[in-house]
């Protein structure tokens, strides 16, 4: 057991490693978020009033569109070096890895997104009181959006040709978590509903990821 | 019932009942046109539009019913290692992207007239265009992988996942308040539309659904015969 568990922090330590040697990635991701809200700005015309109405939506799928961008790397690195089978034969089954693997890439990928919504929304002229509504949507969300992508590049993992398949799938899968999260923040009133149904939503997925992920994974690794 | 998991079984009764359909689903559209253009009443609202029912009806349950035909097919193919279910879902899922697209062009046809718009933003719409994006996903993943046994596996999950937008598609007219109308005849209670109009109606959808198997056995044997001679 406690060997288990030492093996599990390793696993993290390696991951913390990979991302801080890696961590231009991730800056790009963010820098490529904000660039985008220059140019959405740019386009709509700098009105306050205008902004401040179409805000949220532009945040969210922005933010939706930027944490699809590293979707790539999510699998295939591991997968090509051989790292998965490693994994798999000191005893984490492929379900397992799958919920490993969700977990640090919503720590190392999802989470700076977190840090960077207050700045956005300073820039988005969003009234402070709901800046917290939105963190706590989308610190839910963002979790879905990592099982998501972990279930769409475990599926991409022996696509050779057409790489924006995964991206697309996120994307189709991600439009209920925009609807009720936008609906968070413009309706104040029935916040704890919204909240609880993405709560739900956000169980469904996790249940599911290791499932699929890991029939995805076993397959790709059984056909490399 | 062994024809509908065995490739060889298949090929044997589909050559007996494929003329059969033919023929059935060209008599049925012959009668269901007839019935819809010029035997049926015009709707005291709508006038002459009320016709483009026909044809939007059945293609919108025919969308469905392919893709809970396909479902069905991907957990009998993971579950029990049939892989004719692998093959029907290859073959079957543009039938049913050309099902949801007539469904889409005729009911916004329909909208133009009746709610003044082409398109709206409304929850049964939205549905049913998801429903059509992932009938093209499902497409494009049988296209774009190299290695036949990952790729209809990942196609079945992506199935088994994908249809949770069936009961959304569904019910959305009940959970939400849409433009759509809510259910007329698939519902529990007695359906609340008239005699004159649902005959050609059930005609129309015996018609498509017959068209559809025929076209459905046409590609499932050109499947089974491209997999004999590793095309695919």
């Amino acid at each position: 057991m406690i060997k288990f568990l030492i093996k599990i922090i390793f696993f993290y330590y390696r991951e913390y490693k990979l991302n801080l040697s890696g961590f231009q990635d991730i800056l790009t991701n963010i820098i490529f978020f904000f660039v985008s809200i220059f140019i959405f700005i740019f386009s709509i015309g700098p009105d306050k009033d205008t902004i401040s109405v179409v805000g949220v939506g532009i945040l969210w799928t922005l933010l939706l569109l930027s944490s699809t961008l590293s979707l790539r790397k999510f699998y295939q690195d591991d997968f090509e070096n051989g790292n998965l089978v490693i994994m798999h034969l000191n005893g984490f089954s492929f379900g397992f890895i799958a919920i490993l693997k969700t977990l640090s890439n919503f720590l190392f990928v999802q989470i700076p997104f977190l840090l960077s919504i207050p700045i956005a929304c300073i820039l988005l002229n969003i009234a402070n009181d709901k800046i917290i509504y939105l963190i706590t949507s989308f610190g839910i969300s963002s979790f879905i959006l990592s099982c998501l992508g972990s279930i769409s590049s475990s599926m991409n993992l022996m696509n050779q040709r057409n790489f924006l398949l995964g991206s697309l799938i996120v994307m189709v899968f991600s439009i209920p978590i925009i609807i009720f999260s936008v609906g968070i923040i413009n309706m104040e009133e029935s916040f704890n509903s919204l909240i609880n149904i993405l709560f739900g939503i956000l169980l469904i997925v996790f249940a599911i990821n290791p499932w699929a992920s890991g029939l995805c994974l076993k397959l790709s690794l059984e056909n490399k | 019932m062994k024809f509908l998991v065995n490739p060889a079984k298949f090929n044997e009764v589909t050559d007996y009942i494929f003329k059969p359909v033919l023929i059935l689903s060209v008599l049925l559209f012959a009668l269901g046109l007839l019935f819809s253009f010029y035997l049926s009443p015009d709707d005291y609202q709508q006038g002459s539009t009320v016709r483009i029912m026909y044809v939007h009806v059945p293609s919108a349950w025919l969308a469905l019913l392919t893709y809970a035909t396909m479902t069905l097919y991907s957990i009998l193919a993971l579950a029990f290692r049939i892989p004719f279910g692998f093959i029907f879902n290859t073959a079957v899922a543009p039938i049913g992207a050309v099902f949801t697209l007539i469904c889409i062009i005729s009911g916004s046809l329909w909208g133009k007239p009746m709610w003044g718009t082409w398109w709206v933003w409304d929850a049964r719409l939205t549905s049913v265009a998801i429903l059509f994006i992932i009938y093209l996903i499902i497409m494009f993943m049988n296209l774009s992988f190299e290695n036949r046994i990952v790729r209809e596996k990942v196609v079945a999950v992506f199935i088994l996942v994908g249809s949770v937008n069936l009961p959304i598609v569904k019910f959305s007219v009940d959970w939400w308040n849409t433009l759509h109308q809510p259910a007329t005849i698939s519902k529990l209670s007695k359906p609340s539309i008239d005699p004159s109009m649902m005959i050609p109606l059930i005609i129309m959808t015996f018609a498509f659904m017959m068209i559809g198997l025929a076209i459905a056995i046409l590609r499932i044997k050109t499947e089974i015969i491209s997999r004999k001679t590793n095309l695919s």
